[in-house]
Parts: structure tokens; C-alpha cells; sequence
């Protein structure tokens, strides 16, 4: 009984036909990278709200409102919320962990043309509180309670005009100045902030969109939330923050999905026929080889197996291909609209190993369905006639 | 030439041929789709009528202009007409079965829109009935609404105060006639909308997200555009007033870099197929050495040669792109129905068509060229010999 022909006889095949090996790796490498590419789309954009999500962070919008965009909260109601919710954790001042803050996505020229929305928020102090050190002010500084300035997300410094340090953003007819950039692991870094007051001003919004609150540990959002819809006085519809910004982002997440999913599937069966094409003629033209494998004593079976490995190789030469091709995207900063929201979502590629797993895993794949049919025909052949090929 | 040979060279490796082909097939159904994604998206955009101005919020698309700008533009020169439109942002029974639905000026409707074609009903109902709603084609094929169906809508900007959906009354279907307004949306009336506001029926802010402007004939549409700006430069909210094709291209510009990846995913496909059929080629010169020595020996010229092989690329390219368009033809009718949430117009252009074949036959002719080149240059003596 012999085992499996060696290994480096079916590498050094695959050297001996240069040309061939290189456009079937290259071809796979494209489809990897296509793959892998929308993948580190999806990557980037789902941890920005992941991470951007506190489980300990309430909102309390209006009732019916799927969105703090449609929300709208009075400011009496807000004022009873603060004071009256138990739950709401408190600093060590005493005062509630709760903010109310206006929401709304502006027009804004992109800096490479075309127009998109631009979320902007006026704040109450407590929402630095309660974002903590998360919130990082990378450039300037915070701008001052009841005066026309604002700090911008660092997604938008290079993607918006007139959000830079320094320059001033129009709201209808008032302008404010742009004081500082700020960082956040989260989609308030492609938003714009300000005082709530003078925003609300500005944008002729009274009242609030949204309160958002810390909430004691250990506090049950279910049953708070079911208490907050009965309401007599403050019917409000409660969430917490992970919940919320999941629902925001559902729909691009499996566009996206979709989007890798299909692509993948139909240039992966583009991918498999070329690498048949390569696998079959390597076959032919080693036919006489085969013979004498066949003939020495190998069995079909580890011929197959022998054959199975060089796809294999092919297949993860091409996986390596198409990870190098999509490496140089990782970090550049992209942006589309959510059209759950209809607002300007901002993310980087994120080629993560988890991306460059599943590439390589696809890549493999492709390179075994490829050879299987070349293989089986290999291994099936009678030594007698295959050593009579030449 | 000899063009048995030719064929016989064809089918000599009936699986490669196939395998090939298939490739060529997914290839080019691939680049037409994409193309007529892209194409679809801009659909809005191609289908502008000319004489339509829209007059927004120059802060925001989700603030509204106050009611009592109607009149002011309408005194305009050179504004014939105009139309409100408010989004309404509805859900019927599911978020996911998301449509548009606008409440409109049931009054001037049909002739602010002429691009919104009864099949069935009658106008005069939109005007006689209060809760009267009008809906496209594709909304009454999806939800299995007739003329007189009940529409119950839950309002997320515009709840109902006491918590139940509106209902709104289908008295027409409608078949646009023209890609600018999709046959997806429901039109229903916008005085019913601002009653049930005034009598606290329901909340939500009153206000006109959109007036519709249809300018006389004759008159400048950016002088219009620009008098109408000025008349709301010193707030109390500014407008934007743009012609309707700019209007729909600020949808189509919020896509960012969508179109971007899409022609990138685009080439990478061209790219990779391209190598696909250069191998098939390679492989095929490779083997047919001796015969293109046995050819050169019996006196054929170099060009016959080299002919034969890029002609097999060619004859190979050609039938995978025409074959690829058919199917992307042919699939489109269901493909049209599976993306119309994102793209509402896709319909397979001549250009796109064209575009498909071309870039297979530029296929063939690269991957014909470099084994053709090799062919011509080959000694017949050395393509005797060959071991292959």
C-alpha cells in the first residue's frame, strides 16, 4: 500500500505551468477581493453602531416614532422625564444623567459635489456625561454653553464643506463657528453638535427630539419601557441606545449582505470554471505522468486526493491574491446615505481577520469544486491507455 | 482559411469550450446588471419633466415650509401653478413593506402630475372624497388593492392621537408614463391631512415638505427658480428651489460612493474574465503546436495561422456575449421585481446591451491576440517537435 503521491510533485506542476497557474490565481484573486471588499464595507459600517451602542443608555422618544428624526418631545415633558424617572442615574452632584437634544439632518455640499444630509444635534451639557471619555476632542475645543459655535465628527472634516477647525456652517440664516473636532468610536462622528439652545433657535425647532439618560445598573428596560408607554402624563417610547441604532441600520447591513452574497456566488461559479479549465488541462497534458503513477501502485483514490491538494493550492494562492488586493483599502473612509434615516453615514473599510478568513475559506472552496471534476477524471483513468498518451 | 478547421478546433475540448463560455455568459450578464443598476438609480433623474420646478427647504429636507408660502409662489411670474406634497412615512402592517405616500393638493394633483395616468377610476372620486387615496400599478399588484379597497396606514410623523391607523379609501390606479414618478407610491389628500391636524385628530408638524411648481409656458425656468429664492431670503425659512431633475439627483447623489464600488466590482469582473479566456486561449494555442506546425509545414501563411486562433477567440466571445445578453434580457422581468425597493427602473437599455457585447468581443480580441502573436512567430521546425 502507498500512501499519497508527494506533495511537491503536484507544487512543482503548478510551477512548471507558470502562465496558466498565474492567470487562474489572479482570476480567483479578483473574485476573493470583490467578495472581500464588500465584506470590509459591511465590516465598517456594523461596528460603527456595535460599538457605538450602550446597553445603559436609554432614549426616550415620542410614542410611534421609529426614529429620533420623526421624534418630538415637548420641553415640559422633557423636564418632567428628568425629575421624575427613578431609574435615571445621577452624577455626583445629584443631578440627572439625562440630556435632551434636538436632532436634524441638514443639507450639506460633499466636498467632491452632489449634495447629502448631515445630522446635527443641539446638546445639553449632560450628553458629554454621558458619551464619558469616549467622546475625545481631537482638535480645538468644546464649544461654550449658549454661544453660536460647534464641534464636528471627525468623519466629516474630510467629506463636508466647511467642516473644518475654524470655518463657519450656516443653519437657515445663522451662522456658527466650528471651534473643534471630535472623535467617537460610533456614529456620532459624522455628526455635528452644538448648543441646544441656539440651535433650536436657529432651526426654529422648539422643544426637543429625543432625551437620552444613563440609567442606574441593574434597571429593567422592559419593564420601564412598558411603564413609560401607559404613561398618563409623559407617554414616552423607551429603548435602549444598542436596540435603537441596530433598527437605524438593519436594512444597509443586508443590502450589503445581499449585495456580497450574490456577487460572490455568481463570479465564484465564473471562478470555478476557470479553475476546471486549468485543473483539466493540466490533467491532459500530464496524462502520461498519471499513467505512471497509476501504474507504479498508487491508488485512484490518492491520486484524487493528490490532484484535490493542487487545486487546493491554486485556490488558496488565489485567496492569498485576492487579501493583498483588498489590504490597501483597509481604513479609507467612505460614505453613503442611510435611507432608513436618509442621512450621510460615514465608515472606513475594515479588512478584519474574520474578513480575510472568510476570503480565504471562499477562495478554497473555489479551488476544490474546480478540481473535483478534473480529479475524479484522473484518478479514472486506465494506466495502460494514460501511459500511452504522450 | 480554413474554417472546418476552425470549428473542429472549437469543439476539439467540447468542456473547456463550455466551461469557457459559461464564464463569458456570467460575465457579461454581470456587467449588464451593473450597468443597469447604475442606470436605474439615475432613472429619476433621465425622466424630469422640464417644466416642473420643486420648491424645498433650503435647511433641511425634513423641515417644512409653512403652508401660507402656496400663495406667495403662485403670485410669482411665470408660475402657472403649484402642487403641495408632504411625506407621510406611513407603515402598512409591517415597516418592511415600506412605500411612498404623499399627501397632496387633490385639486390641482392630476394637472401638477400629468405623468400620473388613471387605468381605473375616476378623478372626479379624488375630488369628492375626503379620505380618497390614488396608488400605482405596482402597489395594487403587491398588496392586492382595487378600486375601493380600505388602506389602513400607521402614521409614524403624523400619528393619529387616540392610536388607530388612518384609513384611506383607493379610488384610482394609476400607470405613470414616465420614469420620474414611480409606480409604487400612494397619493392621497393633503386637506385631509391638515383638518385631522387642526382638530387634534392627530400630531405631527403642519407644513408643506415640497410645492410643485409648474412653470408657464415660455418662461425661464432658472429665473423662476431664482425669483422664488429671493422672495424667502430673509427666512422665515429659506427655500431651495431647483429644477426637477437637480431635485432627484440630490436622491441619487446621497448614494456616495455607491456607484463608485459598483464600477469598480464592474471591472474587477471584466478583468477577471478576461484572464479566464486568455488561459482557455493559452491552453488551446499550447496544445494545437504541432498543428499549427503541421499548417505552417503544408505551406499556410504565418496570418493563417495566427488567424485561426484569434478568430476561435473571437467566434468563442462572440456567442458567450450574445448568449450573456440574452440572459440578462431574459432574466430582467424578475430581477426587476426583486430589486424595485432599491432600484424602481430596471429596464435593460440598448446601450447597456451594446456595452455588454463589445466588451466581449474586446474580450476575445485580447485574448486572441497573444496566442496569435505567438503562433505567427513560431518555427515550424520547433512547433514539429513539440512534446504537447
Amino acid at each position: 500500500m502507498i500512501g499519497l503521491p508527494p506533495l511537491g510533485y503536484n507544487l512543482r506542476s503548478l510551477w512548471v505551468r507558470k502562465a496558466s497557474t498565474l492567470l487562474t490565481v489572479v482570476g480567483i484573486g479578483a473574485t476573493v477581493a470583490v467578495l472581500a471588499g464588500i465584506l470590509a464595507l459591511q465590516q465598517g459600517f456594523a461596528s460603527l453602531y456595535e460599538q457605538g451602542g450602550r446597553d445603559d443608555v436609554l432614549l426616550f422618544l415620542r410614542p410611534g416614532a421609529t426614529s429620533e428624526g420623526e421624534s418630538g418631545l415637548r420641553l415640559e415633558t422633557v423636564d418632567i422625564l428628568k425629575k421624575s424617572v427613578p431609574e435615571i442615574a445621577r452624577d455626583e452632584q445629584g443631578r440627572p444623567l439625562a440630556s435632551g437634544e434636538i436632532y436634524l439632518a441638514v443639507r450639506r455640499q460633499k466636498l467632491d459635489g452632489g449634495e447629502t444630509n448631515v445630522p446635527i444635534r443641539g446638546v445639553e451639557p449632560e450628553s458629554f456625561a454621558i458619551a464619558g471619555p469616549a467622546l475625545e476632542i481631537v482638535e480645538g475645543r468644546n464649544f461654550e454653553p449658549g454661544t453660536d459655535e460647534v464641534i464636528v465628527g471627525r468623519a466629516l472634516t474630510s467629506r463636508i464643506r466647511n467642516c473644518s477647525l475654524g470655518s463657519t456652517i450656516v443653519f437657515n440664516t445663522t451662522p456658527f463657528k466650528v471651534v473643534g473636532v471630535f472623535d467617537y468610536d460610533g456614529p456620532f462622528r459624522s455628526e455635528v453638535w452644538g448648543p441646544h439652545a441656539r440651535m433650536s433657535e436657529a432651526l426654529e425647532r422648539p422643544g426637543f427630539s429625543r432625551l437620552i439618560a444613563r440609567v442606574k445598573p441593574g434597571v429593567d428596560v422592559k419593564a420601564l419601557s412598558e411603564r413609560m408607554k401607559n404613561d398618563k402624563r409623559t407617554p414616552t417610547k423607551v429603548l435602549d441606545e444598542q436596540t435603537y441604532l441596530r433598527s437605524q441600520t438593519q436594512a444597509l447591513s443586508v443590502t450589503l449582505w445581499v449585495l456580497g452574497a450574490f456577487l460572490a456566488a455568481i463570479m465564484g461559479t465564473a471562478a470555478v470554471f476557470t479553475g476546471t479549465n486549468t485543473m483539466l488541462a493540466a490533467i491532459a497534458a500530464r496524462s502520461h505522468e498519471i499513467g505512471v503513477l497509476l501504474a507504479i501502485g498508487f491508488r485512484p483514490f490518492p491520486v484524487f486526493l493528490s490532484f484535490m491538494c493542487e487545486a487546493l493550492a491554486l485556490g488558496l494562492l488565489g485567496g492569498v491574491v485576492g487579501c493583498l488586493l483588498v489590504l490597501p483599502l483597509h481604513g479609507i473612509d467612505t460614505g453613503t446615505t442611510n435611507f432608513q434615516t436618509f442621512t450621510e453615514v460615514a465608515f472606513a473599510f475594515r479588512v478584519t481577520p474574520p474578513v480575510l478568513g472568510v476570503s480565504v475559506a471562499f477562495a478554497s472552496a473555489l479551488g476544490l469544486l474546480g478540481g473535483v471534476f478534473p480529479a475524479w477524471s484522473a484518478a479514472m483513468k486506465d494506466p495502460v491507455d494514460a501511459l500511452r498518451r504522450r | 482559411m480554413p474554417w472546418l478547421l476552425l470549428l473542429k478546433n472549437l469543439l476539439s475540448h467540447p468542456i473547456r469550450a463550455l466551461l469557457t463560455l459559461g464564464s463569458l455568459i456570467i460575465a457579461v450578464f454581470l456587467i449588464c446588471f451593473l450597468r443597469t443598476v447604475l442606470v436605474g438609480l439615475e432613472a429619476g433623474v433621465a425622466g424630469a419633466a422640464n417644466n416642473r420646478l420643486m420648491v424645498q427647504s433650503a435647511v433641511s429636507l425634513f423641515v417644512d415650509l409653512p403652508i401660507s408660502y402656496q400663495t406667495k409662489i403662485d403670485a410669482v411670474e411665470g408660475v402657472e401653478q403649484t402642487c403641495k406634497l408632504q411625506w407621510f412615512g406611513g407603515i402598512y402592517q409591517e415597516p418592511s413593506n415600506f412605500f411612498a405616500q404623499f399627501a397632496v393638493d387633490h385639486d390641482r394633483f392630476f394637472q401638477a402630475y400629468p405623468e400620473v395616468q388613471l387605468i381605473e377610476g375616476k378623478e372626479e372620486d379624488f375630488l369628492a372624497k375626503r379620505t380618497a387615496c390614488v396608488i400605482g400599478t405596482e402597489l395594487a399588484r403587491k398588496f392586492g388593492w382595487r378600486v375601493g379597497s380600505k388602506v389602513p396606514l400607521i402614521g409614524t410623523i403624523f400619528p393619529k392621537t387616540d392610536g388607530t391607523p388612518w384609513e384611506l379609501e383607493v379610488v384610482g390606479i394609476y400607470q405613470p408614463s414616465s420614469s420620474n414618478v414611480d409606480p409604487q407610491t400612494l397619493w392621497f389628500r393633503f386637506d385631509y391631512l391638515d383638518e385631522s391636524l387642526e382638530a387634534g385628530a392627530a400630531t405631527g408638524p403642519p407644513g408643506v415638505g415640497v410645492f410643485a411648481t409648474r412653470i408657464a409656458p415660455g418662461a425661464q425656468a432658472e429665473t423662476v427658480a431664482r425669483r422664488i429664492d429671493e422672495l424667502f431670503a430673509n427666512g422665515p425659512q429659506r427655500v431651495q428651489t431647483t429644477s426637477e431633475a437637480e431635485f432627484q439627483r440630490q436622491f441619487v447623489s446621497m448614494l456616495g460612493s455607491v456607484p463608485t464600488f459598483l464600477t469598480t466590482i464592474g471591472g474587477g469582473v471584466l478583468f477577471a474574465i478576461l484572464l479566464a479566456v486568455l488561459n482557455t486561449m493559452l491552453l488551446a494555442a499550447r496544445e494545437r503546436t504541432k498543428d499549427l506546425g503541421v499548417l505552417k509545414a503544408l505551406g499556410f501563411r504565418d496570418g493563417v495561422a495566427a488567424g485561426l486562433l484569434l478568430s476561435e477567440s473571437l467566434l468563442l466571445c462572440t456567442l458567450g456575449g450574445a448568449i450573456g445578453v440574452a440572459v440578462t434580457m431574459g432574466s430582467a422581468g424578475f430581477i426587476a421585481d426583486q430589486v424595485k425597493m432599491i432600484v424602481p427602473n430596471y429596464a435593460i437599455t440598448a446601450e447597456t446591451a451594446g456595452l455588454g457585447m463589445v466588451l466581449a468581443l474586446g474580450v476575445g480580441l485580447l485574448a486572441g491576440l497573444v496566442p496569435a502573436w505567438q503562433a505567427s512567430r513560431i518555427e515550424v521546425v520547433d512547433a514539429l517537435r513539440a512534446e504537447v
